[in-house]
């Protein structure tokens, strides 16, 4: 029985630099919200300079590795392939297994958020809540099913409806707001390092998702011109965006009392940007900020169901997963039983209580990433001459030693959230070597020749691709 | 050949893992003999102590790793498992008993990470890819 090939059954659309530009916003900011709390923890001048200086730490590094992995490796399944070309099967399944799982989870977790947000302001019940929140992942689910075409319009409708309240706000708040956002730096008898703990959590969470849109590259035509301009035209967008809008915002809570900032938190009782907004000019605007939040928790799950469920699907057409995963649709082009298998574990999981999985989130995803830097640095090494039509413009020495600076941070944020962070993140990372060894003892894996339709090895001799081809035996 | 080695390499792992496990109990019980809350999933039991957690699980790990010489898939698993049940019991009990207990499983925890680690590579080279030559896995680099 022949195989599937790698990208066999994807249709690939020319995504304009625009849309790519808005799946990266998406993916990696699609707005300010929960920013507030970074500034009632860390302090405001503290979050501001962490918005300026983290980028060029953390996810500038992560853009620029991105890029280039994507320009070489342009190919479905993003971070999974370039893994997998630079270390080997094992760590790529390792890297697209945790990944994946996270995914699961987080992208949950944003429907839920803006259940939330409706939930607080038209007060409905579980029942009401479990519905709707059903339809906004069967709305998704069948955009993202019928293509990225659509994914890419809708994505695009929705970051409007995010950004239009908060540049209101943002241009309103900066005139209207007092005192310097900058001042004091930390809360009152905080230490610099103590009053990171819990900041610079959600200051990487805000920072993350970079290396998503690279799992796309299957179904874009040229993604290895279009995701890396996408990736420099996003990241000082997405700097720009929450320096502005958290400067706004600390002007607008200090009115009236200097230490405004120190109520600024979400979930309710404090400011949030939308309680920001009443305060700022009354109803009207609270309202479309209100909009705007819940509008941002359900672009940015159109985006991960869209990019989250590719690895998967990738991974099956490597026999690493059951086949159906690997099933394309026929009329659209796109991994329809991946997706919509995420979307299916989504809506359950909605409808409970899940705090202690979205403890695994970051924890799997930072060492998703570890496995990423270290592969830049792999082929750098394994493969110099291969084409890059896109290259971090620096030695491979220097390279090496400004990735590291990630891969410290990375380590570091395994140990800053506390124990019950942590133990759900130990207990999630050693699902990996089990699912490996399970599925691989059951469909093998493949090699990369046979996946992409080579009729003969390296060494010559046919492959059974070949010897479906020819209508020979292998 | 390598697969041989790295499935040896996993089963040494195993009874690290173990060895940390049993070890901890041990020390733990010399420290404070009913160390750890005896319950779990609301069933009470002295057996069910974090001294007794330690050694018991421990112990199973001892006779997984000592399957991964010959069986390294399933006796890697198995140990990933047990130090998984093993940080499930440590979950949610309360700092005061819980966090000593945690950082008793960061031995057996990391050594089973690793027997899982080379656990999959010797898979990985016993196991043909399909459309592999004979004699192990193919990949392009």
């Amino acid at each position: 029985m022949t195989e599937l090939l790698r990208n066999e059954g994807l249709k690939r659309v020319r995504m304009r630099l625009i849309t790519a530009v808005v799946f990266v916003f998406t993916l990696t900011c699609s707005g300010s919200f929960g920013m507030e709390d970074v500034v009632s923890s860390s302090g405001p001048g503290m979050t501001l300079l962490m918005i300026l200086i983290l980028p060029f730490l953390w996810s500038v590094p992560m853009a620029f590795v991105a890029s280039e992995l994507g320009s070489m490796v342009p190919e479905a399944g993003g971070l999974y392939r370039w893994i997998r070309r630079a270390m080997g099967e094992y760590w790529s399944f390792q890297a697209g297994w945790w990944w994946t799982l996270s995914l699961y989870v987080d992208s949950a977790v944003y429907v839920a958020l803006a259940l939330d947000y409706l939930q607080a302001k038209y007060n409905f019940d579980g029942t009401w809540r479990a519905i709707i929140g059903v339809c906004i992942v069967a709305v998704f689910t069948f955009i993202n099913i019928r293509g990225l075409e659509l994914t890419g319009w809708s994505l695009t409708v929705i970051q409007v409806g995010v950004m239009v309240p908060l540049i209101i706000f943002t241009v309103w708040g900066i005139a209207k707001g007092q005192g310097s956002p900058f001042s004091p730096i930390l809360p009152a008898g905080e230490g610099v390092f103590s009053s990171l703990n819990l900041g610079l959590a959600i200051m990487l969470w805000m920072y993350a998702g970079w290396e998503s849109i690279s799992t796309l590259a299957g179904e874009i035509h040229e993604p290895q011109k279009v995701i890396p301009k996408a990736l420099m035209i996003g990241t000082p967008l997405v700097i720009i965006t929450y320096f502005f809008t958290v400067f706004a915002a600390i002007r607008v809570a200090n009115v009236g009392d200097p230490n405004g900032w120190q109520n600024m938190w979400t979930g309710g009782g404090g400011y949030d940007f939308v309680q920001l907004s009443q305060m700022l000019s009354g109803g009207v605007l609270a309202y479309l900020m209100l909009i705007s939040a819940v509008l941002s928790n359900i672009g940015l799950y159109a985006g991960y169901l869209a990019t989250g469920a590719r690895p998967m699907f990738q991974m099956s057409r490597d026999r690493l997963l059951p086949r159906f995963f690997g099933t394309t649709n026929k009329r659209w082009g796109t991994p329809w039983i991946a997706i919509l298998t995420m979307a299916v574990v989504n809506a359950v999981l909605i409808n409970f209580k899940f705090d202690a999985l979205i403890t695994i989130d970051v924890f799997l995803l930072m060492f998703a990433y570890i496995l990423i830097f270290i592969s830049v640095i792999v082929l750098r090494v394994k493969e110099p001459d291969a084409p890059r039509s896109f290259r971090v413009p620096m030695p491979t020495w220097l390279l090496g030693i400004w990735v590291a600076i990630p891969i410290a941070i990375a380590v570091l944020a395994l140990f800053i959230d506390g124990l019950d962070w942590m133990i759900g993140g130990l207990i999630a990372v050693l699902t990996g070597p089990i699912a490996y060894l399970i599925f691989k003892s059951i469909y093998k894996g493949v090699t990369d020749e046979e996946l992409e339709g080579s009729t003969v090895t390296p060494d010559g001799s046919l492959t059974s691709f070949g010897a479906d081809v020819e209508g020979a035996s292998a | 050949m390598k697969g041989r080695r790295m499935a040896n390499y996993s089963a040494v792992s195993g009874l690290v893992a173990g060895a940390f496990a049993v070890g901890g109990g041990l020390w733990a019980h010399a420290q404070q003999p009913s160390f750890g809350y005896a319950k779990w999933f609301g069933i009470y039991s002295k057996y069910l102590s974090g001294v007794h957690m330690l050694i018991g699980i421990g112990v199973l790990m001892l006779i997984a790793g000592l399957l991964s010489f010959k069986w390294p898939s399933i006796g890697a698993s198995a140990v990933c498992v047990l130090a998984m049940i093993g940080l499930i019991y440590t979950y949610n009990r309360g700092m005061y008993h819980w966090s000593p207990l945690v950082y008793y499983w960061w031995g057996p925890w990391l050594f089973a990470w690793i027997a899982g680690i080379f656990a999959g590579m010797s898979m990985y080279r016993r196991v043909p890819q399909m459309g592999a030559q004979e004699g192990g896995a193919v990949e392009r680099t």
